[in-house]
């Protein structure tokens, strides 16, 4: 019941009556407030969006207009602007919009890992393995993947979808519904399947999150080769890797 | 499609044009069946019967949809570059399709066909990449032994099909996430450094105390049960005892209302010890509770009776209940013996509680 009041908070709300405010109106916006009140504005937003990505599901703008900015949403896209900036420069994370149409946001650290100091306080969380071999298939086979593969691979692992895992519980709706609003991955249905059939893709937060030539380290590794033997993926991880270190 | 296999495949059976005719001409008209048996009499030694038999069709539909489910569960397996199970499977699916005569047979067998054209896309692909290609199967074998898989020992099953027995270790997942963070930039999570007062604590200590009092509770109940039951078989026990000594006592003044009863006489039993030192006891109750009083006769010698007894008041005896005088009456076996000499008590004024004579006179 707790997760079920809190989808709905999350789908309610549509953003309607938001219209982008104009350079004039924006500038006068910003002159009738001080920059004091403006700055504890932003401070609040970005303490709103750092608790909401606890979650890792996408941070609806709505949302953020509705309890945090509120009057001040004709200054709207200078607070979220501000906000970013803080973001990166005092926190090394960045403000994505993953859903142009719906408008949402998720945080995506810059920082490079630093192999000895992991980031993530926490012991290894088992889900975290499970999707690091949903998406390291994915990568492997080039991208896309029919439904079945990743259920026979996780069939191997012990991990069987009509049946309640000790670890993970119904792994099912973990991973075609959890992993999906978190944009960890993406399921979708194959157009003219009789019974109907869903490929799996790599979601935007994977894209975004994943070091593709450290996963395909890690996949080397375990199969005792040298991430070369691979050439395809191998590249690809190249191509990400450049892309990535722009900040 | 499955005209041009079939011309392929029958090529060593009798009369591959006729067949291919007869196909032809199956689909121009509209249902009389009987046409299509001379087509594959020649070739397959069937009768006219085996292409109406509803019981077989059905049993060709169902080879051909048990060998399409068959084909999507082991997709991994047939897809494995180390073995030729693609080729099986399409051998079996020939066999399957010399027995076909209806549009749905053949419609299932189209059904298997794009199935196996999937597939041999799939591993045409493979060929392709240059480097390896990736085998899921083979990966999450590796992925098990990194995760610490305690193999049972057993015989030699290094088959591919045979997946690895064995149980994973309670941490495996979470070795694997361990490594797999690595990979990924998430952003740390909201908390409070230094926590929050959610704290775990308080669970456990429920727990143990729920523990510790459940004994503790449950010896004390058994300990109270068990005191009453005594005290009040005990108590019982002791209220009959006087109440049976005092229906005795009752008894014997209203035969004989004027004599007075000695009260040695009353309580000694000549056949045994303990039994004297008893009614000493349960005549104590008597006189504590005002049903009877211990009096000094003419000769100073204590005698007993019931409070309603019109007996000679004594010197020195006040009435009402509301004087109590105590004293404490010893006896030991000697003087107990010497009482029954004296007195020449011979038998109890009071018998045993087991025997249940009521004495009347004495």
């Amino acid at each position: 019941t707790c997760q079920r009041k809190y989808n709905f908070l999350m789908e309610e709300d549509e953003d309607v009556s938001f219209t982008q405010p104009s350079s004039s109106q924006l500038q006068r916006g910003l002159d009738r407030l001080t920059p004091a009140q403006v700055d504890r504005k932003v401070a609040e937003v970005v303490q709103f969006i750092l608790i909401k990505d606890q979650k890792k599901v996408p941070i609806k703008r709505a949302d953020i207009v509705k309890n945090v900015i509120k009057e001040y949403k004709n200054i709207y896209p200078e607070i979220i602007k501000r906000a970013n900036m803080k973001f990166e420069k005092v926190f090394g994370f960045q403000l994505v919009e993953v859903d142009p149409k719906n408008h949402a946001y998720i945080l995506v650290n810059k920082l490079e890992q630093n192999p000895r100091q992991p980031a993530v306080m926490s012991p290894g969380h088992p889900k975290t393995g499970l999707l690091f071999v949903i998406l390291s298939v994915i990568f492997m086979k080039g991208g896309v993947v029919k439904e079945p593969v990743v259920w026979n691979t996780l069939k191997k692992l012990r991990v069987d979808q009509g049946e309640k895992h000790e670890e993970f519980g119904d792994v099912k709706k973990l991973v075609t519904e959890e992993f999906v609003r978190q944009r960890y991955l993406e399921y979708t249905r194959i157009p003219h399947t009789e019974p109907l059939e869903h490929e799996f893709r790599w979601g935007v937060r994977a894209e975004k999150e994943v070091d593709k030539m450290k996963m395909l380290e890690f996949v080397s590794q375990v199969h005792d080769q040298e991430p070369q033997t691979w050439t395809k993926q191998y590249k690809e991880a190249m191509a990400a890797k450049g892309g990535s270190s722009r900040s | 499609m499955s005209e041009t296999r079939r011309r392929t495949n029958r090529g060593p059976l009798e009369n591959p044009e006729a067949q291919r005719n007869g196909v032809a001409g199956h689909s121009g008209d509209t249902g009389d069946e009987d046409e299509d048996a001379p087509r594959a009499a020649g070739s397959s030694g069937m009768t006219e019967e085996d292409d109406d038999d509803p019981a077989e069709r059905r049993q060709l539909r169902h080879q051909y949809r048990e060998l399409i489910n068959s084909v999507q569960q082991n997709r991994e397996d047939i897809l494995s570059p180390t073995n030729n199970k693609l080729t099986e499977v399409l051998e079996e699916a020939n066999r399957l399709f010399v027995n076909v005569r209806q549009t749905r047979e053949a419609a299932l067998d189209a059904q298997f066909l794009v199935l196996a054209t999937d597939l041999g896309k799939e591993k045409a692909n493979q060929l392709h990449a240059d480097g390896s290609a990736f085998d899921p199967s083979a990966y999450a074998e590796h992925l098990l032994s990194f995760m610490g898989l305690n193999r049972l020992e057993e015989a030699e099953d290094s088959d591919e099909e045979g997946a690895s027995s064995g149980y994973l270790p309670q941490d495996a997942w979470r070795k694997l996430a361990k490594r797999a963070e690595n990979c990924f930039r998430t952003t740390p999570s909201f908390h409070f450094m230094l926590g929050s007062f959610l704290a775990e604590p308080p669970p456990p200590r429920q727990r143990v105390e729920r523990q510790r009092r459940a004994p503790v509770k449950e010896a004390k109940r058994i300990m109270p049960t068990q005191l009453k039951k005594m005290e009040e078989s005990h108590q019982e026990a002791t209220e009959k005892e006087v109440e049976r000594i005092l229906g005795y006592l009752q008894s014997y003044h209203t035969d004989d209302p004027t004599s007075p009863i000695s009260y040695y006489e009353f309580v000694t039993d000549p056949t045994s010890f303990s039994r004297t030192v008893e009614n000493i006891f349960h005549v104590s109750f008597l006189i504590r509770d005002g049903m009877a009083k211990i009096y000094q006769d003419r000769d100073k010698l204590p005698c007993i009776g019931t409070k309603d007894m019109s007996s000679p008041v004594p010197e020195g005896e006040a009435e009402g209940s509301s004087s109590r005088q105590q004293c404490v009456i010893s006896i030991s076996p000697r003087s107990w013996k010497e009482i029954i000499e004296v007195f020449g008590i011979k038998e109890p004024m009071i018998s045993a509680p087991n025997s249940a004579t009521f004495a009347g006179s004495q």
